[in-house]
């Protein structure tokens, strides 16, 4: 074997890039997360200008702290790891700066699209089309790189970091994809191909997912690398990683409909969501005492080093969160939180708390030794932990006793249960307004952490002169014996079982009579069989294990699989079955020409930020909204609106509630109809004209998607549209109020005058 | 040497590779940890069986119309459910009901009927209540129909199912409290 030397030099300049991009992006989206918690509070900070309004910058506010705060920190702490635990330069200088303008751009986009109100309205997947090419592409820039430095590896096998980001490049790729597929109507709009329980399922499939693998796996990684290095001390446990990491993997993807519990999912998606969800809580965990247990031997440095007080405090939120996602999907707790701030705080917790403070642990390891000089100030470091902490707990209280105690407002009832305590919504809303006010201020401490943070960076690099890392290694040439191919991936104990055990437990969940038994006595047998055979060749599966940690490609082949069934089990059968089967009793009327109109500018606005529009299968929500949502009366919703968070009441059967003119003087100034509410202003649409123009375009996509339109012109669309804008605006007329019918009010009461009409239709002969 | 920490076996061994300087512990995994785990895969099962296989649970919409079945009896046995026009006139001269109609009027109504109850009247957006014109009949009964199962297509809101019978009764008294009681 043939040995020779060679030093490598890292790219560090490009994680000091992405450094100096975490910082800014991170200011920039926690100032928006305070400028919108403060207009829940203060309607008058909308300053009734659409692009200042709350509705369209909590959607910037989200997709700024997810993507371009927590993006640009994952991207800086992989790139500096990876190289580090690989031995070997990032594989393209090219990929990796194309990679940073790129991805800036993005997020320049996103900032500039968003106010604006271009938006496909799905929850962190806002953006619209073209930016989600260009998102998709930059992430294959990323992947092509990361993939290839490891394939130009001189470090043979895979240390757990690198699992996690492995695991983090495949499955953001599938989620993000699947759940951008859309036919565009122009260039800066489309509909997505799903649509209702479809598009919602998709959606939090997505939804959940992006949080496990945006905001937990890559940031498991970073703690994997950092954390060890900051304490000095081994990680705890080598195996508690294999178990957790796979575990952590394969659960996270089946709990994603706990987002959905109560509505009008099916009920199995509802049963696999809620106990998914409390499986996870033990992998979750596994991540956890890893990780603060890798302190043991180091709590003495918490004293002094900042970065490990970040650290302890991130993992520390981090079982925190993931301990109140479990709890939160149990149905009956679900019912309470779900929609209310509750679910505001529990994100909270993990995106100030694990991510922010992840972040904030990682740049001071970092910043001395990327610039090679101390950090400026180790009080100032101390003070942004203090600040960021006490922020955090404000906040994060504050969420938990307002969602409660709106939860159980909006659900309290008196005479005899009969009817609601609180009918009127704003009563439940006032009771909050403290609590709103005190999570402004948990909010702004926060901020002023990472604005000591930035000022600290910016002294410490401010003439520094910047270094990059550098290894010598011996190249040696891989031995051939470790080389993995198709058997070896496939045909092993350990592969073979788990996949007949997911097999054969899916049979058992989802067949009926005996195939559901065939799959439980199957899963069974497997269950006994790997766990004899775990103390008779335990030794050959580590081997096996210790094989395929020096062999990327079959490890991240597994990983996709383990990722990809619980996808696959939960969307296609929802997606392949006749959409005429999964109605229930009900089917909504097609939109008119005018009403799409008006539903295009409900989902411009983001008013589904505040309104959800699904009445659970609860009393309070019947008692309050009316009969129970039906899969049939949001089937042609492409987006659904389903929503996540009432600020406002629901507006699922709002259609007909109240006349046109209440509607327009509503959205004229909430307050003149609505005494003490905190909705923003919506004065435009009563200047605005509405996009008739579009119409014809937007129906053919429709009609494409598989909603009944049938044959018309472009002429017929415009005289219909125009037609059913003249009755309203006559209407209006007669009740005291002049609207001219081109204005984009009137379509936009068209809409929600329709909200809720569907046509009975015969409950299917049960054929499942 | 007596006083050596013992040493658990092969417990606190460190893996032989490191990666950049990081060492790896295999310990075993914590057995509380564990449990956690199966139990709550136990759970899983023990659920699955129950609500979907044996479909001994129920599903959402059967505990949901049964709860709606017992409100609904509960309601018909209630006797602010029974009213007739001489009670609600009687109800409208009885300043209890009048003064807990007044303040649901005020927290409900005044949007679209205005404080002094004149409505369109006054740039509300309901009809005003105080004058002598009645669109859907001028019996106490009609008005508290009204009230109760609103009316759809003009914008009035069903308030029965919202505020209940004791409420859509008082708001009723209140409103008849501007009007005359007619002579028999």
């Amino acid at each position: 074997m043939s040995e020779t030397k060679a030093t490598i030099v890292y790219n560090d300049r490009i994680v000091r890039q992405f450094l100096y991009a975490t910082l800014v992006w991170g200011i920039v989206g926690m100032l928006v997360g305070v400028l919108i918690a403060s207009q829940l509070n203060f309607w008058r900070l909308n300053f009734d200008t659409p692009w200042l309004t709350f509705s369209r910058l909590r959607p910037l506010h989200t997709n700024a702290v997810i993507f371009a705060f927590v993006g640009n920190m994952m991207f800086a702490g992989i790139y500096y790891s990876t190289q580090r635990l690989v031995k070997a330069r990032l594989a393209s200088d090219f990929l990796s700066s194309l990679h940073f303008w790129g991805w800036q751009a993005i997020i320049v986009a996103a900032a500039i699209t968003l106010p604006l109100g271009l938006t496909r309205s799905k929850e962190y997947a806002e953006l619209i089309w073209p930016i989600n090419i260009a998102v998709a592409l930059i992430w294959v820039v990323f992947a092509v790189n990361f993939f290839w430095t490891l394939a130009r590896r001189h470090e043979p096998a895979l240390y757990v970091a690198i699992w996690f980001y492995i695991a983090t490049i495949i499955t953001v790729a599938m989620l993000y994809i699947v759940n951008h597929l859309s036919i565009p109507t122009s260039l800066l709009h489309s509909y997505p191909i799903f649509g209702g329980l479809q598009d919602g399922l998709v959606q939090w499939w997505y939804g959940h997912n992006a949080v496990a693998f945006f905001l937990t796996t890559p940031i498991l990684g970073i703690m994997y690398y950092f954390m060890p290095k900051a304490a000095e001390r081994p990680v705890y446990s080598y195996r508690l990683s294999v178990v957790h990491f796979w575990s952590l993997v394969f659960i996270y993807i089946w709990a994603g409909p706990h987002h959905l519990l109560n509505t009008a999912l099916p009920d199995w998606l509802q049963y696999l969501g809620m106990t998914f969800s409390l499986m996870l809580w033990a992998p979750s965990w596994g991540g956890m005492l890893n990780g603060l247990l890798t302190l043991r031997g180091a709590w003495h440095k918490l004293r002094t080093d900042p970065v490990l007080k970040f650290f302890a405090a991130g993992v520390t939120f981090y079982g925190m969160a993931t301990f109140e996602g479990p709890l939160l999907s149990i149905k009956s707790v679900n019912a309470l939180g779900h929609y209310t701030d509750w679910i505001i705080g529990h994100v909270h917790a993990g995106a100030l708390g694990w991510n922010g403070f992840m972040a904030a642990g990682m740049i001071y390891w970092l910043l001395p030794r990327l610039w090679n000089k101390p950090l400026y100030s180790v009080s100032l470091a101390n003070l942004h932990f203090w600040t960021g902490l006490v922020g955090i707990l404000l906040y994060v209280a504050a969420m938990w006793v307002s969602g409660i105690t709106q939860g159980l407002m909006l659900s309290a009832t008196t005479e005899n249960g009969t009817v609601l305590a609180y009918p009127n919504f704003l009563d439940t809303l006032n009771a909050i307004r403290p609590l709103m006010l005190m999570r402004v201020i948990g909010g702004a401490l926060y901020l002023a952490g990472f604005i000591i943070c930035a000022y600290n960076f910016w002294k410490t690099v401010k003439g520094a002169q910047p270094v990059d890392g550098t290894i010598e290694v011996f190249v040696e040439q891989p031995a051939p014996a470790a080389r993995m191919g198709f058997g070896g991936t496939w045909l092993n104990a350990p592969v073979l079982l788990s996949v007949f055990l997911v097999g054969f437990s899916c049979l058992w969940m989802l067949g009926t009579s005996y195939v559901s038994v065939a799959g439980l006595v199957g899963a069974i047998v497997t269950c006994v069989a790997g766990y004899a055979l775990l103390y008779s060749r335990g030794k050959a599966w580590q081997d096996w294990y210790e094989r395929l940690l020096l062999n990327a490609l079959p490890f991240s082949v597994l990983t996709f699989v383990a990722v990809a069934a619980g996808g696959l089990i939960q969307i296609v059968p929802t997606v392949l079955i006749h959409k005429a089967d999964n109605v229930e009793d009900r089917i909504q009327l097609p939109y008119t020409p005018l009403e799409l109109a008006g539903r295009d500018i409900y989902v411009r606005e983001g008013c589904y930020t505040c309104h959800s529009q699904m009445i659970r299968t609860l009393v309070p929500d019947v008692l309050r909204y009316g009969d129970y949502s039906r899969l049939g009366e949001s089937i042609y919703d492409h987006p659904y609106q389903w929503g996540s968070k009432r600020t406002g009441p629901d507006l699922a059967r709002v259609g007909g509630k109240y006349p046109d003119v209440w509607h327009l003087r509503h959205m004229e100034d909430p307050r003149s109809v609505s005494v003490g509410s905190n909705m923003p202003s919506y004065p435009w649409l009563l200047e605005n004209n509405t996009d008739v123009a579009a119409l014809p375009s937007k129906i053919r996509v429709q009609r494409m998607l598989g909603v009944p339109y049938g044959p018309m012109s472009a002429q017929q669309i415009f005289d219909e549209a125009n037609g059913q804008a003249k009755a309203i605006s006559l209407g209006l007329r007669e009740a005291g109020a002049y609207v001219a019918p081109e204005k984009e009010i009137v379509a936009l009461i068209a809409y929600l005058q329709k909200l809720g009409q569907s046509t009975p239709v015969a409950p299917k002969a049960a054929a499942k | 040497m007596t006083n050596a920490p013992k040493q658990p076996p092969a417990e606190d061994a460190i893996r032989e590779h490191t990666f950049d300087g990081i060492q790896e512990y295999d310990k075993r995994l914590p057995n509380w940890w564990l449990f956690t785990l199966y139990a709550a895969i136990a759970f899983w099962v023990g659920y699955w069986f129950y609500y979907q296989n044996a479909k001994i649970g129920l599903s959402n919409t059967e505990v949901l119309q049964q709860e709606l079945a017992r409100i609904e009896a509960a309601k018909l046995a209630d006797p602010a459910n029974q009213l007739d026009d001489g009670t609600l006139w009687k109800m409208s001269r009885n300043a209890v009901f009048v003064d807990a109609g007044k303040a649901t009027f005020t927290t409900t109504c005044v949007s679209c009927h205005k404080e002094s109850l004149r409505g369109t009247d006054e740039g509300g957006i309901g009809p005003n209540l105080v004058d002598n014109v009645w669109i859907h009949g001028n019996k106490p009964t009609d008005l508290l129909k009204v009230v109760n199962e609103g009316v759809l297509a003009k914008g009035m809101p069903a308030w029965g199912p919202v505020i209940g019978a004791k409420k859509t009764s008082e708001v009723v008294a209140f409103v008849l409290s501007h009007h005359e009681v007619p002579a028999q």
